[in-house]
């Protein structure tokens, strides 16, 4: 049994100084305040400064290995995303879940004509998947793709789009087959300049926006950017959904949440002494902590998992649940501690943090409904992982 | 990166579970649980011969290993052991034993460890007055007497000191006030005990009375309070496991239970109420796994991490096996409340181990100290 990562050798020294150097000359200044989470820029020039960054990173040689059909030298790629990571500003531009999609699914030519692009930030991606009617119940979407000589036609709404307003290109899911359910959808690349796309922004309730409504009337995709095959855009998005669970459930990032929570307990009062004090604090802190290294144990469990095929149906649910859940507690927790205080808005200068908390709590929501919510991921749980009966469909 | 279990720890599980089955089922438990004693110590050295107590000690003191991780060796035994219930002393004669390698003399060494590697001699740890891991509950006082030592005081809720052959006996010296920690033979002389009735119905502790007990010079395990702390970790990590065991079989029963069950012309486990339930217990479960596993690693390898691994086991493991073995009680209904159900021995053990070896407060207190050793200090407000 053995969880340690191999340390990264002196030899990659140089190449750590060299990268950090490089991001130093290039990491842009941006006018939009960064708050935690995936969170998307609110002003047109800051985007472009972005993606003159990642052209810049990408030119330079740099290269995710998500982003590339190969497999980049293990060390490098952790550097680079330690140092890319620690530049302050996002390093990948819109949301990245279709590269899983083209490489499992894509054919050599979708491959090529859009991974480095995506890689270089001359393509900005969106998720076309949900739907006002079609949330947690994915399978019922109702947007539909009919087939029109070499092309399809899309009509119908989307909606909890990441970065459509920026966006470039578009992974749809929509109804090409005359059947219900999973086996009438497919997957599409949808340029989201074509005709007849309407994307409104759509403003969350921490007052920022990063999500998206879109809507298609009679939008032209050519018949060659489905990705796999017709009815088969549920196994597509199966396997870069199951992606992104994981990738959520890993989430975050930056310093370690529960020392945050520690400097918020050291520098608040309670009955007139630090909070740090209390021992009811000290209990909650305790217990967070713990779910907080279970969590980071469970996902070294389950990439060792992963490499000997023992992953199982219940492990990204499981992972995603952890997650969310001690996410939005300990926000809760860290404006508890604030007292009064944590009543100051966002903007305020009474706030501590500038508002970090704030908006953890108010954006935590986003962990615990999106990429299915907590519930549906409690029945994929139960259902798919311990073998219970399945959810009865209602009619409608 | 590898967090499981290597083939030779596979192994080693099958053949406990195969040995546990055909020797000492929780079957065979509950037909001995209502009689004075439960431990078997035929049983005891049968299993001793498959490494339950030698692992932690020297191969020139009949000891060794599976793996060069013997502690994770351990886990593997322990959660078998735990899904049977397994009454036996476990947990302090791998402490016990761990303690006389690390901290004892060869003296100690010689006459002890083999008898404990082969299951003639069993151990018990009596720790403190009221079971806690504080030095200020010791209440056994040690007196230096001519070249020796006299013990006077009381160690409560001791696992297996009715049975016990070899005593780790915690102490205060008199004359400095700091912690010593004694072996002591049993029986001798103004040795006393007392086994409790207990909660948990299958296992037996012992209100341990000394009186004058007097001791050689050389009955003393050098290094104080460390020894303690030492002791302590193992004993957390060990039951941790043990816990891990005994959840999990609870939680595939309370599973299977759920698709049997008919009612209102429907399987329970059909209702999403009971699913979710059921999603939630996996889910605390698979935390209990990840967090017992990563500590025997942690301590086992000597990590850097090795206190915070510990006591995050100690601050979650044994609070989820109580309130998952509640949830399995509840699931199961009006069966569930019936003695002849083992839901309840299981509801039992998980009561008592929350309170064995530091329970789950004095864990996360040790965790955010931790913690905050670790934070950067405050700045400015």
């Amino acid at each position: 049994m053995d969880v340690i990562i191999p340390p990264i050798p002196d030899t990659y020294d140089a190449y750590r100084a060299t990268l950090r150097s490089f991001i130093a000359g290039h990491t842009p200044t941006l006018q939009w305040k960064q708050r935690t989470g995936l969170r998307v820029p609110d002003d047109k020039a800051d985007v472009e400064l972005l993606r003159t960054y990642a052209r810049a990173v990408y030119d330079a040689g740099y290269v995710l290995d998500r982003f590339s059909t190969g497999r980049g030298d293990p060390y490098e790629q952790r550097i680079l995303e330690q140092e890319l990571g620690a530049a302050g500003v996002p390093h990948v531009l819109g949301n990245p879940l279709v590269a899983g999609a083209l490489k499992h699914f894509g054919t050599d030519e979708q491959r090529a004509v859009y991974l480095p692009p995506m890689a270089r930030g001359d393509h900005i991606w969106t998720q076309l998947f949900s739907e006002p009617d079609a949330g947690s119940d994915l399978t019922s979407l109702q947007t539909r793709a009919g087939r029109d000589g070499d092309d399809y036609v899309v009509a119908g709404q989307k909606v909890w789009s990441t970065w459509a307003q920026w966006s470039d290109f578009g992974y749809l899911l929509a109804r090409t087959e005359p059947v219900e359910g999973p086996a009438g959808i497919s997957a599409f690349i949808l340029d989201m300049r074509s005709p007849g796309v309407d994307v409104r922004p759509l403003r969350e309730m921490t007052g920022t926006t990063d999500f998206n409504e879109v809507f298609f009337d009679e939008v032209r995709v050519p018949a060659a950017n489905m990705i796999g095959a017709p009815g088969e855009g549920w196994r597509v998005a199966g396997a870069s959904l199951a992606e992104e669970r994981s990738g959520v459930g890993g989430g975050g990032g930056g310093a370690d949440p529960v020392q945050r929570l520690v400097d918020v307990a050291r520098r608040h009062n309670r009955g007139g002494r630090p909070a740090i004090d209390d021992s009811a604090v000290r209990q909650q802190i305790g217990t967070f902590a713990a779910r907080a290294r279970i969590q980071r144990h469970l996902g070294q469990r389950m990439a060792t998992k992963a490499m000997t095929g023992q992953i199982t149906p219940a492990d990204a649910p499981l992972s995603k649940i952890w997650f969310s859940e001690l996410n939005l507690e300990m926000a809760e927790a860290a404006l508890a501690l604030q007292g009064a205080r944590s009543m100051a808005g966002e903007s305020d200068e009474l706030t501590f943090e500038d508002g970090r908390w704030q908006d953890a709590f108010l954006y935590a929501r986003a962990w615990t409904i999106a990429g299915g919510s907590n519930e549906i991921m409690r029945n994929l749980i139960a259902e798919r992982g311990l073998g219970l009966p399945r959810e009865p469909r209602g009619q409608s | 990166m590898d967090f499981g279990f290597g083939e030779d720890q596979e192994l080693l599980r099958a053949t406990t579970r195969r040995f546990l089955t055909e020797h000492q089922s929780l079957a065979d438990v509950r037909r001995s649980m209502e009689e004075a004693d439960v431990f078997d110590a035929g049983v005891w050295r049968r299993g001793a011969e498959l490494g339950w107590t030698a692992m932690l000690i020297p191969a020139e003191h009949e000891g060794g290993s599976v793996t060069d991780q013997p502690l994770v060796d351990l886990v593997v035994l322990a959660e078998e052991l735990g899904r049977e219930l397994n009454p036996g002393p476990f947990v302090p004669c791998n402490v016990v034993a761990d303690a006389i390698a690390r901290f004892g003399t060869e003296v100690h060494a010689k006459e002890h460890l083999p008898r404990i590697a082969l299951g003639e001699v069993t151990c018990a740890w009596c720790l403190s007055g009221d079971a806690s891991p504080d030095p200020s509950a010791v209440e056994v006082r040690a007196t230096r007497a001519g070249d020796g030592w006299r013990l006077d005081g009381v160690a409560r809720y001791v696992h297996a000191a009715g049975d016990a052959a070899l005593l780790l006996v915690t102490a205060v010296g008199a004359d400095t006030g700091g912690v010593v920690n004694f072996l002591v033979p049993r029986p001798s002389a103004g040795l006393s005990e007392r086994v409790l009735t207990g909660l948990d119905l299958t296992r037996r502790f012992a209100e341990v009375r000394f009186d004058g007990v007097s001791l050689p010079g050389n009955a003393e395990l050098a290094g104080g309070w460390p020894v303690v702390e030492r002791c302590l970790s193992l004993a957390t990590v060990l039951q941790a496991a043990e816990s891990v065991g005994a959840a999990d079989l609870l939680f595939t029963s309370t599973v299977d239970y759920a698709k049997k069950r008919v009612q209102f012309g429907r399987t329970i486990g059909s209702f999403q109420a009971i699913k979710h339930r059921l999603a939630d217990l996996l889910i605390e479960l698979e935390g209990m796994r990840a967090a017992a596993h990563y500590a025997a690693l942690a301590l086992g390898d000597g990590l850097p991490d090795a206190d915070e691994a510990v006591a995050t086991a100690g601050a979650y493991v044994d609070d989820a096996f109580a309130h998952l073995s509640g949830e399995a009680l509840q699931l199961h209904g009006g069966i569930g409340f019936t003695w002849e159900h083992d839901v309840h021995l299981f509801v039992r053990r998980a009561k008592v181990n929350q309170v064995l070896y530091g329970d789950g407060a004095w864990h996360r207190e040790r965790l955010t100290r931790l913690v905050e050793a670790a934070a950067a200090p405050a700045g400015g407000a």
